[in-house]
């Protein structure tokens, strides 16, 4: 409609169409100011989609074309996700103190992602059908008046959006990851991800692991890493980590989200993963007993090993401190840390990182228990599997952050 | 005539199984406690200490079928630490020894509590009865384990007797008084700066049923009971309209003691919860025991908070 045309009406149609495209203030403007904002609204809807992610903010040590490439990554795994939804039918689920629930149903289902029971906690339906800081309010609303279940083990799928949005600032945009071999991962039952471990105690790559699932299968899966016992301990990240879909590294969790066909993401380097100086990175350390082994023949679960390249260079371990340690014991006095791992950037370098699954160790004889030797010999010969994997990763790449 | 004979019979929930036993056919209820009763009731009342002979010698002479040991809630808050470790203990011996000499009794019901698993930093995030109990809680948990172990022993020694130990959740509701609903229902409610606990609850109606529901139906064996679901307890007070006070370790046990002074005596398991939170696995409860609660976690918050009506008459 052109500028004369909107002159032509009188102020309260103009109203009426302020009102239809929420124009702020404008109940304050006189008629011609309304023409005005009016005709610049309706302009600026005809160029909005070339420009509806904003400008980029620069990033040191990023270049200019892996953002472009990362802008190109998000929009795909949009349309992915957009999908998963249908949007022209509202969940009809309504709480016991009347509060209605308003969400897109799941397809094929007759629920949205928070009131449907068909794979509640496995498949990573968005809420809303879409990722973003706009969906926050409808996330904050069904947070707070707590609409939903959380699963047995804490997991909160509300919080767990939030944080798969926030993370992928970093998936995208920083650490750049490409992933290959992602149709080994199995889209339905049990499977247990076993990959190296770095990051000088911050996991950095059980954020990425988790977010190379999520982001590249075909329809998002959750992956439940686990986590050492410290995590229940410090204030506020013994609720979050469970929150964000973390679990506790115990046989029983474990079994209990095998069983469940969950998939479990476990890191049997334990701590001496992220405790190696930087100069020995990627000298993938023993399995552990090779627990997860005993865990996947027991439950009859396939182990898929990864390959996680990039973890082990963002904060580059110089060496471990007992010092540190002792101070860290003064403060939580509960804790058994024995030694920390020294790193000097407070920010994570802008390294490229890499994730490549290898294909799926299924279990020798499901539901047996397997005797000691054949566990460690199971669990070295998976440790191989991830050692040569990286080491052809490594041949392949220049440097770390090209 | 089936005999029964129910121990902690001054509880709310002893008093009101004892009711709703009263009210069915063909049953004679015989009642213990040290304390008084609160609830009214009309079945024979005997004023005795489980763990004195006297009481023993009760239960010989009334000759029961089932034994409902209800009698095993904390009380050292009411009868100090010492004389609580002994009542439960020695009165678990004397009881359950009583109970393997009289050859009349098929069927023990014995209240565990969820307390006997601890709750720590290093107890697993979802608890079943086959998993192996760690070390975290106090005096308390051993007291429980203690307690189940001597029922496990005497059902072994003696054919006649089997066994069914309920691991109760919290229970929560309108009208009962334990101190963590005491707790949960204060306009301000001190929570530990940093942590989130995830708890289970169970109604109190449910809390009565499944004792009436293994009384007649003795299935032998271990079971965890609690609502369907489970819940932060940052979500309890969000149902509850209840503001939590975030305090740092120090101040959150100062707080605690003060809450204690007016009257709700949280105990170290309760305040172990509190930090660490626990979460039953409850699948035995609904397929081997046959038993699912009529209200989830959430219901029973929202009706225990008075925001609902849970659509039965407690």
């Amino acid at each position: 409609m052109s500028y004369d045309e909107l002159s032509s009406l009188t102020k309260a149609e103009l109203l009426d169409r302020a009102r239809a495209i929420d124009l702020r203030g404008r109940s304050k403007m006189t008629k011609a100011e309304l023409v005005a904002a009016l005709f610049a609204a309706e302009s600026e809807e005809d160029t909005a989609p070339e420009e509806e992610s904003g400008p980029m903010i620069p990033i040191p040590g990023v270049s200019q074309e892996d953002r472009v490439e990362a802008r190109a990554r998000r929009t795909e795994l949009y349309d992915r996700l957009a999908d998963l939804v249908d949007q022209s039918r509202l969940c009809e689920w309504r709480s016991i103190e009347g509060h209605g629930c308003g969400l897109p149903v799941v397809r094929e289902d007759d629920a949205c992602a928070l009131h449907t029971d068909r794979n509640r906690y496995d498949a990573a339906v968005p809420i809303t059908g879409r990722l973003g800081f706009d969906t926050w309010p409808t996330l904050f609303r069904h947070l707070h008046l707590a609409t939903y279940d959380i699963d047995a083990i804490g997991l909160d799928p509300v919080l767990h959006e939030m944080a798969w949005h926030v993370f992928n600032g970093l998936y995208y945009d920083y650490f750049r990851v490409d992933v290959d071999g992602i149709e080994n991962i199995p889209m339905d039952g049990a499977a247990m991800i076993v990959a190296n471990h770095g990051g000088a105690a911050l996991p950095y790559d059980a954020a990425m692991l988790a977010l190379a699932v999520l982001n590249e299968a075909p329809t998002p899966r959750r992956v439940r890493v686990s986590a050492t016992e410290i995590y229940n301990m410090l204030p506020w990240v013994s609720h979050m980590y469970r929150k964000v879909g973390a679990v506790y590294a115990t046989h029983e969790d474990a079994r209990h989200l095998l069983e469940r066909g969950a998939m479990l993401g476990v890191f049997p380097e334990g701590e001496s993963g992220f405790m190696k100086p930087v100069w020995q990175a990627y000298h993938v350390q023993r399995f552990g007993r090779g627990g997860f082994v005993q865990l996947a023949e027991q439950t009859g679960t396939p182990i898929v090993p990864v390959a996680i390249l990039g973890a082990e260079e963002v904060h580059p371990t110089l060496g471990v401190s007992r010092r540190l340690a002792q101070l860290v014991r003064f403060i939580f006095p509960q804790q058994r840390v024995e030694e920390i791992a020294v790193f000097l950037n407070p920010v994570p370098l802008p390294v490229r990182w890499r994730i490549r699954f290898l294909p799926p160790v299924m279990p020798e004889n499901p539901g047996v228990e397997p005797d000691p030797l054949r566990m460690l010999e199971r669990s070295e010969d998976i440790r191989r599997s991830v050692q040569s994997a990286l080491d052809t990763l490594l041949a392949a790449r220049g440097t770390a952050f090209s | 005539m089936r005999r029964i004979l129910v121990t902690g019979a001054a509880t709310r929930t002893g008093g009101r199984l004892i009711q709703n036993l009263e009210r069915t056919f063909d049953t004679k209820v015989f009642a213990v406690d040290d304390l008084d009763p609160i609830e009214d009731f009309s079945s024979p009342f005997e004023r005795l200490s489980i763990d004195q002979l006297a009481f023993a010698r009760f239960l010989l002479d009334v000759k029961p079928h089932t034994v409902v040991h209800l009698q095993t809630v904390d009380r050292s808050a009411l009868l100090g630490a010492t004389r609580a470790h002994e009542e439960s203990t020695v009165g678990a011996q004397a009881l359950f020894g009583a109970i393997g000499r009289c050859t009349t009794v098929r069927h023990v019901v014995v209240k565990s509590d969820g307390a006997v698993y601890g709750a720590g930093p290093r107890s697993p995030s979802i608890l079943s009865t086959d998993s192996k109990p760690r070390r975290a809680g106090g005096r308390y948990q051993r007291d429980l384990e203690q307690m189940e172990t001597f029922v496990r022993e005497i059902a072994e020694q003696h054919d006649h007797v089997d066994y069914t130990i309920l691991r109760l959740a919290p229970i929560f509701g309108p009208t009962i008084r334990n101190p963590l609903s005491a707790y949960l229902t204060l306009p301000g409610v001190p929570t530990l700066l940093g942590f989130d606990p995830r708890l289970q609850l169970i109604s109190e109606r449910d809390a009565l049923d499944v004792f009436l529901h293994s009384i007649d139906n003795p299935v032998p064996g271990t079971f965890n009971v609690a609502g369907k679901g489970q819940l932060y307890l940052s979500r309890i007070l969000r149902l509850g309209r209840r503001v939590p006070q975030p305090l740092p370790k120090r101040a959150f046990h100062a707080a605690l003691r003060g809450v204690a002074r007016s009257g709700i005596p949280l105990e170290k398991h309760t305040i172990a919860l509190l930090k660490h939170g626990r979460v039953m696995d409850t699948s035995g409860m609904e397929d081997t025991l046959g038993f699912s609660p009529f209200l989830t976690c959430r219901q029973t918050t929202m009706v225990a908070y008075g925001r609902a009506s849970a659509g039965i008459e407690l």
